[in-house]
């Protein structure tokens, strides 16, 4: 015997009906890795966090994201990294500036060639993290260094995420046009339901007709 | 004019986007990953949506208003190809349909926002976009299950085989090919399928999945003058069961 | 949509006496100045472990919420409908993934939710394991349920925590859709033909009920929901949830001429509060612990959609994947 739903895609499905066994526990990594989320509101916006997805890969990632945190709002950009890529200073409190709490040591030797780093800040609890910006860095501890130089004064700040560029999938110039519709797909809006008319005229037909 | 044959290619572009975003819409809650999930049910929404403009426009030309024409005609007289009306089967089957499917999409609707016809134009040139995406979406997914386990392989490999003679009838040519081909509406059938093949091909090539030759294949035809698999008359009285209560009634 | 009525583990309170007092003191002060609290700040552990399990259930809320409307979605009727119902079910999904997220960066694992969601040990909101029998019904359940749901999630959003606090502002955006679509649904049945009144008048009847049970039975108040309240974990009591949402939505339901059926329902005016019959607190225990018409079905559907996606995930899996926890 097989479950029959009131839902004609579940009864389709033939699931058994009646006691099953437990579950076996799904083992780690079943549902992948984490990629945190950013989107470009409009051009002149900065990068804001919007949230994790769980993907295999950035690729994959991207286009979970696309759908997850930009299918219901305006977006001209998208940018995700693997959380694992992610750096991240301690938390201070609201009003504080973090920069002023790191003791960030004068890396010894510069080695290696500066690359790109992407700098984001928080500036109260609760509220998201935004890009401050773009700094040359050969570390991470040296990224958070010129971070602070550049734009580390206008506080308060109380959180920031260190990423190199190059662990950031980035959307293309050419990817804007797949946004382009998502404001006018009305019908997810609340704005596209009214009904005040409806029921005034119900009301109305209701007060015109006499009691039975 | 050249109305009959405007209407026949835009009935058959709007069933076909109905029906599979109908089908799409079904795995709504039931996809392998909740984030797929999200991204399947937003394809299957633009799919009903795309659906929608064309059966507009069918409308502006006179025919019944959307709603009556997708809700209450028979199998038969749907112009869908049989790749749409196919249960869904496992994700395997879904994602090897929308891969072909939206490839071959993609091409209309370039070809489409270059049409003579301005509002065909207007509406694939604001549409396309989204396809963009979808077909972002099926390459990816391709690509990736494509070259991993070899449960995944063997899966796509067959529902991909079993799938191929019902896309090659997509291309099923109408009535009307020449005359729209004429007129610079539509460049017809045969030339989507061309260019339809290369890319699906190249694809296909960044995997560890086979082509087979598609000459040697049969496609599976009808669909587009109202011959249909035992699947889509079903699949049309669910859609209608609530509407059919009282269709003249506002839900 | 979510409803209240957590769960909340009676804990001993003697775990709290085993913390470092003065990081308690800290912890207490930033919530007490408006503060939130990230991930990465020190916690006590009941504060930790009481929010995954509010969070958690909601999350769970949500997977499981999308079924009874679920059941509707390839029957909407008119396209207007039938994109919809898509969107709103779609986003119930897109809910559970935001807060799985959020419970995910207090140590719990997506993972051990779905089993545990699976396998009963976890709970969800009741009022899903009742059918969605008629169209009627799933648009009683956009409306009313995710009315009750917003009631809920507003207050919660003004809590302590951060990634929940996130999760929920955008959740609430988002619900505002689902309200006005149930609402624009709901009225049109209610103006329309003699039929469609009479679908949903017994829609209505049927979900009223679970409805009153959804806030759950009233808060005992105890040491422990005071320092739970103190913490702004719970933010509100089940019976002012369930008030505020009688004030909002009956007169609404009224103006509809539909009947809720409950003849004790009234606002008293001297009060100023709404007087009803007691909800059955016995019926909503035996099918929380299960014994509900749908529970059995909807967790098959939901472990029938995690096995036949595990060849999909088992196949991208990337050797060398690590997971880290969600940053916020």
């Amino acid at each position: 015997m097989s479950l029959t739903s009131l839902d004609p895609r579940v009864t389709r499905l033939n699931l058994p009906d009646g006691e099953v066994p437990l579950m076996a526990p799904k083992p780690a990594l079943d549902q992948f890795e984490t990629y945190e989320v950013f989107h470009q509101k409009k051009e002149s916006a900065a990068y804001t966090y919007v949230g994790p997805v769980h993907a295999p890969n950035e690729d994959v990632a991207f286009l979970f994201a696309k759908e997850q945190y930009s299918r219901r709002a305006a977006c001209v950009g998208l940018w995700v990294a693997r959380t694992a890529h992610i750096q991240v200073t301690p938390y201070v409190g609201d009003g504080e500036n973090v920069y002023d709490t790191l003791r960030l040591e004068t890396p010894t030797e510069q080695s290696g060639q500066p690359e790109p780093y992407e700098i984001f800040h928080l500036k109260k609890r609760g509220k998201a993290h935004t890009h401050a910006g773009r700094v040359m860095a050969t570390s991470y501890q040296g990224a958070v260094q010129e971070a602070k130089k550049a734009f580390g004064e206008k506080g308060p700040i109380v959180n920031v995420w260190v990423v190199r560029s190059g662990h950031v999938l980035q959307s293309a110039e050419e990817d804007k046009d797949m946004w382009l519709t998502v404001p006018e797909k009305k019908y997810r809006e609340a704005t596209a339901y009214k009904v005040m008319d409806k029921i005034t005229k119900f009301k109305e037909q209701q007060t015109n007709t006499p009691a039975q | 004019m050249n109305e009959q044959a405007i209407k026949d290619l835009l009935y058959k572009l709007a069933d076909d986007l109905l029906i599979l975003g109908h089908r799409n819409s079904e795995w709504t809650g039931f996809g392998p990953i909740l984030e797929e999930d999200i991204a399947f049910s937003s394809m299957a929404q633009d799919k009903i949506g795309h659906s929608l403009a064309f059966y507009t426009l069918l409308h502006e030309l006179g025919e019944a208003d959307p709603d009556t024409v997708a809700f209450t005609r028979n199998a038969n007289q749907f112009h869908n190809s049989q790749l749409v009306e196919l249960p869904n089967g496992e994700y395997d089957f879904s994602l090897i349909r929308h891969f072909l499917y939206d490839n071959a999409e993609i091409i209309r609707f370039e070809m489409l926002s270059q049409s003579s016809y301005e509002p065909i134009a207007k509406v694939a040139t604001k549409l396309k976009g989204e396809v963009k995406y979808h077909v972002l979406h099926a390459n990816t997914w391709i690509r990736n299950l494509g070259s991993s386990t070899e449960e995944a392989i063997a899966r796509l490999q067959t529902s991909l085989n079993e799938a191929l003679p019902y896309a090659l009838g997509m291309f099923e040519p109408s009535a009307y090919e020449q005359d729209l081909i004429d007129a610079s509406i539509y460049r017809g059938e045969e030339a989507v399928k061309a260019a339809w093949q290369q890319r699906i091909r190249a694809v296909l090539e960044k995997t560890e999945l086979q082509l087979p030759d598609l000459e040697s294949i049969t496609p599976i035809t009808g669909g587009r003058t109202g011959s249909h698999t035992h699947h889509l008359q079903p699949l049309l009285d669910e859609m209608a069961e609530v509407f059919k209560i009282d269709p003249a009634a506002e839900w | 949509m979510y409803g209240g009525g957590n769960i909340f583990e009676a804990t001993k309170l003697d775990d709290l006496q085993a913390e470092d007092p003065a990081k308690m003191a800290e912890f207490e002060a930033r919530i007490a100045r408006g503060e939130k609290i990230e991930p990465n700040d020190w916690m006590p552990a009941l504060y930790r472990k009481q929010l995954i399990r509010m969070i958690e259930q909601h999350a769970h809320s949500e997977i499981i919420g999308s079924l009874p409307e679920g059941t509707w979605i390839t029957r909407a009727p008119g396209f207007r409908r039938k994109m919809a119902q898509m969107a709103k079910v779609q986003d119930e999904v897109g809910h559970a993934q935001l807060l799985y997220s959020a419970a995910e960066t207090l140590g719990k694992s997506r993972e051990q939710m779905l089993t545990d969601l699976i396998n009963g040990k976890s709970k969800y909101s009741n009022v899903f394991n009742y059918p969605a029998l008629t169209w009627a019904d799933s648009n009683v359940i956009s409306w009313l349920i995710d009315a009750g749901a917003i009631v809920n999630q507003m207050a919660n959003a003004r809590g302590s925590y951060g990634p929940y606090s996130r999760a929920l502002e955008r959740i609430c955006a988002e619900e505002a859709f689902h309200l006005k679509y149930g609402h624009d649904a709901v009225v049109h049945l209610a103006t329309g033909s003699p039929k469609q009144r009479e679908m949903i008048q017994a829609a209505l009847s049927r979900w009223w009920p679970p409805i009153m049970t959804f806030f759950g039975p009233s808060d005992k108040m105890s040491t422990h929901t005071e320092t739970l309240m103190r913490w702004k974990v719970k933010m509100a009591t089940n019976d002012d949830c369930r008030q505020q949402f009688l004030d909002m939505y009956v007169p609404k339901i009224w103006e509809l001429g539909l009947t809720v059926p409950d003849p004790n329902l009234k606002k008293n005016a001297e009060t100023g509060k709404w007087e009803f019959t007691e909800p059955d607190w016995e019926e909503f225990k035996r099918v929380i612990n299960g014994d509900g018409p749908c529970n059995a079905e909807r967790l098959a559907v939901r472990r029938s959609a995690e096995e036949r996606g595990a060849w999909v995930r088992k196949a991208l899996l990337h050797p060398k994947a690590k997971y880290v926890k969600p940053l916020a």
